[in-house]
């Protein structure tokens, strides 16, 4: 029993860390705590949905299909809504974000109807046994892109031109400003980053039951992950995200489903009084 | 050049008129019926967390209605429904409910898809007297006992758990049934569990309740619960995704026992999702036949359906329910009579009134002890084959299940 | 002069505005529905208690610069502290409101706790998990002790009266806005309100100023959380049954939005934001409903939609406002005011 609540909260975890990912790297880069970050998840499951139904695309065309439809968004939310209120305090920023994921919800509805849609991608299905152990392949499958996409970001971050001017940008505002950083490409790009890191938990969150807006509730559960592994941190995002998984499954499976909330949410709250910054991330230093 | 003060005075003599226009008394004048138009209320949830059933059911219920009118209305008057939406917030059907007693006076009001909204407006009702014809859902406290002016519209969770448990029970011989119950962890959730518990109890069997949260991305503890109790059959008590995340984890795991789940949980939407590996052994309870398992019944509402741009939702259950409510709705308006009012509708129902459903539900009958309307049901699977939905039996070769 | 007449003639419209809802007849004359703007007296008693919520949220958030998404937790914990102190203390309806607000001052004091340590965002999430510990301690109080269905409250009575119309309500309600606001006010005004102030705007200067910063941050919470609850308490007895699954994130996020539609630091753009929020969606239905007349594909689709649409307007509404009128609804007044002096 432990080693497959192990096994499925590792599983699990990895696509919490996704989608704590694309928190941390927008907040990262621009400072804003993506609320909408859930109903982002939602969209995702709703492009693969228009791409394998509507366009008739096979896996590989849905998955470029969402990737791109994703970024362009990202950028675009950065563009119309964030931009125009760069350097308010932190309420607005807040409140800014909540209205976006009203405005996504509201926007889902209306193009897609109520109700949830069947998401059926030619992704592997069935079953393994591995000792005692049952692994199902869109699990191992969902969990294996996550990591994927973790790595080539983490190496894009610290290896590639625009990576590095982002954690230019991320540092010090002004400093890369004045070296003739365009900042405000570098913040679209970010947000086109954390929109598909997102977009590709949907679609696997909607493959494993239906795409709907009611994903954004699992969304929502990633964001201690991110709090706990550390808002600054990407690495600690996803250890944050694996965390969440492991113990959502372990307590759910000891104790009882109930036991998840608390098992979750009092940590939060010790690891925000005891070492707010998050296992991984660094101390904030406040300023006179 | 009126002085302030003259001001004053003219403003506290207005509002003594005020006074005295308000202590002549009010009283709504014809309950929401007009020479021509009769304005019905319908809240649902149609933007809010159960809008993936409430919905459907608000497009039968308005169909039905459309169609009512096409043939000319309900005794020279058409049915106008104000529609509420009410995004599940027992706040709101507060709101909306007494919308329709005084602001835009209504005859009567049906849906009202929240437990807790229509336990917490009992007192209400019986003081606004504004008649509730057909609900989404019932509350056990509304009917236990039954409550004036309250009409249920949807089979209740007592008689789903004891058609499900006995027709399994029989239709795999068993002698005494271990049963395991995946329920979502609300209250209507523990509601059901009681009721599963009794019935498979009263067979000398064995009971396991498994609760699983609304908010779900996987199902393995639940699963891996069930594995370990190896079950006869398995109850579903939940949203759609609780359906699909549970038998996709028992089809990996190769878990062949049959499940039945409630009657919400029956939509073409969960049988695509799961897919014939996961489906095959999926049923469900319903007081409604989804119009696939019975074209004959169902030809009138799949006509409308498709004429009206709903022919997808023909075989969800929710919109037959909201169709087969709709009917129900005319048909007691017609029979209070050419000079309908509140009092005369609910008079007429709580005496003894039977709609004609034309089969596509169980018979659906008020009386003056039951409330509910709705007391029997049958179980459905799905046909990946042919795509549609099958029924075991008819309604009446599972009444004997009921107590 | 000026100003008497004008607040003798509102206090007048406050005074006939339940009658008038209720009835749907102004001076004897029946009116229409979107003329009330397809507003009912049930609405407006929901809005009085809200808009103690906001204009408390606002005290904590607004002038003491502590974000918090808790306030649907007091909310519930006004609930539960009534229902406990009706239910097994057997107190009388005013005794179980006080046992609300002692019981939101206490809880207040704790959930002020994390301030002491973490600032803005950290705070904030630390309000939110406080939610979901207080929201399951509901739901597993509502369980053992009351009805799985919801926890029924007992009836609303002070000294022989009952509150059992919407009238009622209203004319209890109202009073107690008016006391909550009038109260703030003054404290804002104030030695300690001032205090507050400066501790939002600069903490760090304040606190070199002599400022004891962290007793103040534990007060104004526990004062604020007070209210909140009282205002649960309120919530409960007038919907007569409660059950843990109404209070939702979703609605502290509400409080939020009032109070920044309102224009934060304000109380009265509290008061202002809280109407705007509440009332607005049903003047938008109320104008949906009455587009049904016209014509045309759009406008049909628009009409079967009514509720997405009413969502995205709402939202589009909120994002415009943040972005051109931080200051809310006051900010924009204000603007005005400023305008019209020069």
């Amino acid at each position: 029993m432990l080693m497959q609540f192990a096994a499925s909260g590792f599983l699990l975890g990895s696509v919490y860390g996704l989608i704590a990912l694309g928190f941390a790297v927008i907040y990262k880069a621009t400072r804003v705590f993506n609320f909408a970050q859930g109903m982002l998840m939602a969209v995702g499951a709703y492009l693969a949905v228009t791409g394998s139904v509507a366009l008739h695309l096979p896996v590989l065309g849905t998955f470029a299909f969402v990737i791109l439809s994703a970024a362009v968004l990202g950028a675009l939310i950065q563009t119309v809504l964030i931009r125009p209120l760069a350097g308010r305090p932190l309420l607005p920023m807040v409140m800014i974000t909540i209205a976006l994921s009203i405005i996504l919800r509201a926007s889902i509805e209306l193009i897609y109807g109520g109700g949830g849609r069947t998401l059926n991608l030619a992704l592997p299905s069935g079953s393994v046994l591995i000792g005692p152990v049952r692994i199902s392949a869109i699990h191992v499958t969902a969990a294996a892109v996550s990591w994927l996409c973790m790595g080539l970001f983490m190496a894009f971050f610290r290896f590639s031109k625009a990576g590095l001017l982002m954690r230019a940008t991320a540092d010090s505002h002004e400093a890369a400003v004045l070296s003739g950083v365009n900042a405000n490409r570098i913040n679209a790009l970010a947000w086109a980053l954390g929109t598909v890191l997102a977009a590709i938990g949907g679609l696997f969150l909607g493959q494993l039951q239906l795409a709907s807006v009611e994903l954004e509730a699992i969304g929502l559960l990633a964001l201690p992950a991110v709090v706990i592994g550390g808002l600054q941190s990407i690495p600690g995002a996803i250890i944050g995200g694996l965390l969440v998984g492991l113990i959502e499954q372990l307590a759910s499976g000891y104790i009882s489903p109930k036991a998840r909330d608390i098992f979750i949410y009092v940590p939060l709250l010790l690891i925000l009084l005891v070492r707010p910054w998050g296992l991984l991330g660094e101390r904030e230093l406040g300023r006179v | 050049m009126i002085s302030n003060r003259l001001r004053l005075l003219l403003a506290g003599v207005t509002l003594c008129f005020a006074g005295v226009a308000h202590a002549a008394g009010f009283e709504s004048p014809q309950d929401g019926v007009y020479a021509d138009h009769i304005d019905w209320g319908m809240t649902a949830d149609m933007s809010g967390p159960s809008s993936g059933a409430q919905n459907p059911w608000g497009q039968g219920f308005q169909t039905a209605m459309k169609v009512v009118n096409a043939r000319g209305g309900v005794n020279g008057r058409s049915i106008n429904v104000l529609v509420e939406d009410t995004r599940y917030d027992a706040t709101a059907e507060r709101v909306a409910y007494e919308k329709f007693v005084s602001q835009t006076p209504t005859l009567g009001t049906s849906g009202m898809g929240n437990s807790s909204a229509q336990t917490a407006m009992i007192p209400l009702i019986k003081r606004a007297k504004l008649p509730v014809l057909g609900t989404y859902t019932t509350a056990k406290a509304t009917v236990e006992p039954p409550t004036p002016y309250f009409y249920g519209g949807f089979c209740g969770f007592k008689e789903m758990a004891q058609v499900g448990v006995g027709f399994f029970t029989d239709h795999l011989s068993l002698k005494s049934p271990k049963v395991a119950l995946v329920r979502l962890d609300v209250a209507s959730g523990k509601e059901f569990a009681g009721y599963v518990e009794a019935s498979v109890t009263a067979r000398g069997g064995t009971f396991k309740d498994i609760p699983i949260k609304v908010v779900a991305a996987d199902a393995t503890p639940q699963v891996l619960e069930i594995l370990a109790m190896k079950p006869d059959f398995v109850a579903i008590h939940g949203v759609t995704t609780t359906s699909i995340l549970v038998m996709k984890g028992l089809a990996q795991y190769g878990l062949t026992a049959p499940a039945f789940a409630i009657t919400y949980l029956g939509t073409p939407s969960v049988y695509e999702s799961l897919g014939p590996d996961a489906g095959k052994n999926y049923s469900f309870v319903s007081c409604f036949s989804p119009a696939s398992s019975d074209p004959k019944a169902s030809a009138a509402m799949s006509a409308a359906a498709d004429q009206y741009g709903q022919g997808k939702l023909k075989d969800d259950v929710n919109f037959v329910a909201g169709w087969v409510i709709g009917n129900m709705v005319a048909d007691a308006i017609a029979k209070a009579g050419a000079e309908p009012t509140r009092e005369k509708l609910s008079q007429m129902v709580n005496a003894g009134f039977t709609a004609n459903t034309g089969g596509l539900s169980s018979e659906l009958k008020y009386t003056p002890t039951d409330h509910l309307g709705l007391v029997g049901l049958k179980p459905l699977s799905y046909d990946y084959g042919t795509k549609s939905f099958r029924s075991y039996g008819d309604y009446a070769d599972f009444t004997k299940y009921l107590n | 002069m000026r100003r008497i007449l004008r607040w003798s003639l509102f206090a007048a419209f406050l005074v006939y505005l339940p009658f008038v809802l209720n009835s749907r007849m102004v001076f004897g004359y029946r009116v229409g529905n979107m003329a009330l703007l397809n507003l009912g007296l049930a609405q407006v008693d929901l809005m009085l208690v809200s808009i103690i919520g906001a204009v408390s949220l606002n005290f904590l958030t607004g002038c003491a610069g502590l974000i918090s998404v808790g306030h649907a937790a007091f909310f519930a914990l006004g609930a539960m502290a009534a229902a406990a102190a009706g239910q097994q203390l057997g107190l009388p309806f005013v005794a179980t409101l006080v046992a609300a607000t002692l019981a939101g001052a206490l809880a207040g004091v704790v959930a002020g706790l994390p301030s002491l340590r973490v600032r803005g965002l950290y705070f904030v999430l630390s309000t939110m998990a406080l939610h979901f510990i207080v929201v399951f301690s509901f739901a597993e109080y509502q369980y053992a002790f009351h009805d799985v269905a919801g926890v029924t409250m007992g009836d609303a009575t002070i000294l022989g009266y009952e509150l059992d119309s919407n009238v009622k309500w209203y004319f209890f309600l109202l009073p107690i806005v008016v006391l909550v606001c009038a109260m703030l006010q003054s404290v804002l005004r104030h030695r300690e309100g001032r205090a507050m102030l400066a501790m939002r705007d600069h903490e760090l200067a304040a606190a070199s100023a002599g400022i004891d910063v962290r007793v103040l941050r534990l007060k104004v919470f526990a004062f604020s959380s007070a209210i909140a609850s009282l205002a649960g308490a309120l919530q409960a007895y007038y919907l007569t049954t409660v059950s843990a699954e109404i209070f939702t994130l979703d609605n502290a996020i509400h409080f939020v939005a009032m109070i920044i539609v309102g224009g934060m630091g304000s109380i009265m753009g509290g008061v202002a934001g809280a109407v705007v929020w509440l009332l607005l969606p049903s003047v938008l239905v109320g104008t949906v409903v009455e587009m049904k007349m016209l014509p045309g594909t759009l406008t049909q689709f628009l009409v079967s939609h009514q509720p997405q649409v009413v969502n995205l307007t709402f939202g589009v509404l909120v994002a415009v406002l943040l972005i051109r009128a931080p200051g809310g609804l006051a900010g924009l007044y204000d603007d005005l005011m400023r305008r019209r002096r020069v």
